[in-house]
């Protein structure tokens, strides 16, 4: 994938080779996409020949940069286990083949149907926020069906945690060796592993976390379903992360879904899933936004350091600490204000009892 | 030595001919999103050369003010390494400083949070936010580009 030039040949060996019974597979064109910053992606139309009869498809090619490019390191082995386990339940973009090891496209890599769907951030640009909130229903209903997944339809790749307060401890300490691990002190991100330890939430069943739940990964199908794109964090662990990283990169991106209307979206999200209003609102949510996403802020801030010891070359490694310094204004402002909801909680209850 | 053109001039200018004369020139998807990415940097970069170091210093003496009285075996530490450390006008050295700075302000506010010192956790609170702003500053409007 490192060389467009010579996909086209590559690919059409690799589908020959994962389609014994297809007679001729051709690929007519091969474009290099935009989209992500992780992964490098192509749109690849073929042409197959089985049995005298001419269809085409077309496919996206997603896989691994340079080892000195890579903005984060993932599993497209994983990544394709997981779309593999969720097709069912959730509009995705089909994965049909892996390359795990990148033998035969170069990198390693996964080739998915290519969704004929309008992007959601282009679609909700060209609309008020008035008309964009009709796309609460389907974004609670989107998320909640992959929250409510059985774990153990889940492949083994993903790591089990032991339970709730053994992930959410782990997952709030994950800011404290974030910051530990990075090439200069980050005092902000131990201040919000101290706030985060301090509040914690009502405790939920564990499911599938899609990692990277943010309009930039949505697309709308005709049917006004939503279709979730890019796997490659998702892990087992407190499903409100996702609302919450939902929330944190629509602040930074707006409009914020979530919030145009708040009725419909925690309405749908918790009769899909059973959750109380005690279990998901929206200050439980915005805790989320900001401890949901450690984990993209792990990878980011990982990036970074590489390229602060010259491990990196990736502009997009430096480039990325802007938004965790972003963040973390966020995060501070975020805390401050959940204080003073959590508090006004605090005080009712004690009036009330 | 020649200081004007300052380097923050330049570097706005650099970023500003890129956007304007390179930009609108580039054909492959993949260049504009470096090229726009690169331009938010140099932004940020031309912020920083003219404050950074003045920067540094001020948030450091600010902290050590603050955690300097505080009675935490990490913090203790903390303050005794940032003061055993050489004041510097040069980056690596003031950089360095600053370093130590921080770890004294992340270890004094673990302690105000595991002794529930709610006076403390605002005073620290208010450092960080300064912190914050000084960031803030350095990544100006930051524009998600290439997304979606």
């Amino acid at each position: 994938m490192h060389n467009p030039s010579e996909m086209p040949a590559r690919l059409a060996s690799f589908l020959a080779l994962n389609e014994p019974d297809v007679d001729h597979i051709e690929v007519t064109s091969y474009e290099p996409m935009t989209g992500g910053y992780s992964r490098i992606l192509a749109k690849a139309e073929t042409v197959w020949t089985r049995a005298g009869t001419r269809t085409t498809r077309t496919f996206v090619v997603r896989g691994d940069p340079p080892a000195d490019k890579a903005l984060i390191i993932t599993d497209r082995g994983q990544e394709f286990a997981v779309l593999r386990a969720v097709e069912g339940a959730v509009s995705v973009s089909r994965a049909h083949y892996l390359d795990a090891t990148g033998e035969h496209l170069g990198t390693p890599a996964l080739v998915l149907d290519h969704v004929d769907a309008a992007s959601l951030l282009p679609h909700m640009a060209g609309r008020d926020d008035a008309a964009n909130a009709d796309l609460a229903r389907p974004l609670a209903e989107a998320a909640a069906a992959f929250h409510t997944i059985p774990l153990d339809a889940l492949p083994p790749e993903l790591a089990r945690p032991a339970n709730w307060d053994a992930y959410i401890a782990d997952r709030i300490d994950e800011w404290r060796r974030t910051a530990h691990a990075h090439v200069e002190s980050m005092p902000i991100l131990r201040y919000v592993a101290a706030w985060l330890d301090a509040h914690r939430p009502p405790p939920v069943e564990l499911a599938l976390v899609h990692g990277d739940f943010q309009s930039a990964n949505l697309m709308r199908a005709d049917d006004g379903r939503l279709v979730v794109l890019d796997w490659e964090l998702a892990q087992i662990g407190d499903p409100r992360e996702d609302i919450g990283y939902f929330k944190a990169v629509a602040t930074a991106a707006p409009p914020d879904v979530t919030a145009l209307d708040e009725a419909a979206f925690y309405g749908r999200y918790r009769e899909l899933t059973g959750m109380t209003e005690e279990q998901i609102n929206p200050a439980i949510a915005a805790y989320f936004l900001i401890l949901g996403v450690i984990g993209t802020v792990r990878r980011l801030v990982e990036g970074g350091a590489a390229y602060a010891k010259g491990e990196n070359t990736s502009i997009g490694s430096a480039f990325s600490l802007s938004s965790v310094m972003f963040g973390q204004s966020m995060w501070m402002a975020g805390c401050a204000q959940l204080e003073m909801v959590f508090d006004a909680a605090k005080s009712a209850a004690g009036g009330a009892s | 030595m020649l200081t004007q053109p300052t380097t923050e001039l330049l570097l706005r200018g650099i970023a500003r001919d890129l956007s304007e004369q390179i930009a609108p020139d580039l054909q492959s998807e993949s260049a504009k999103v470096a090229l726009g990415m690169i331009v938010q940097l140099l932004n940020g970069c031309a912020t920083r050369t003219a404050h950074e170091i003045a920067w540094m210093h001020e948030e450091a003496d600010a902290i050590m003010a603050a955690v300097s009285p505080i009675d935490d075996p990490a913090t203790v530490t903390a303050v005794q390494a940032f003061r055993a450390a050489p004041d510097d006008l040069h980056h690596d050295g003031a950089a360095r400083r600053y370093h130590l700075a921080s770890e004294a302000l992340a270890a004094a506010v673990e302690h105000a949070y595991a002794t529930s010192d709610d006076a403390l956790i605002a005073t620290l609170r208010d450092l960080l936010q300064s912190r914050s702003a000084h960031e803030m500053e350095v990544v100006g409007t930051l524009e998600l580009v290439g997304r979606g």
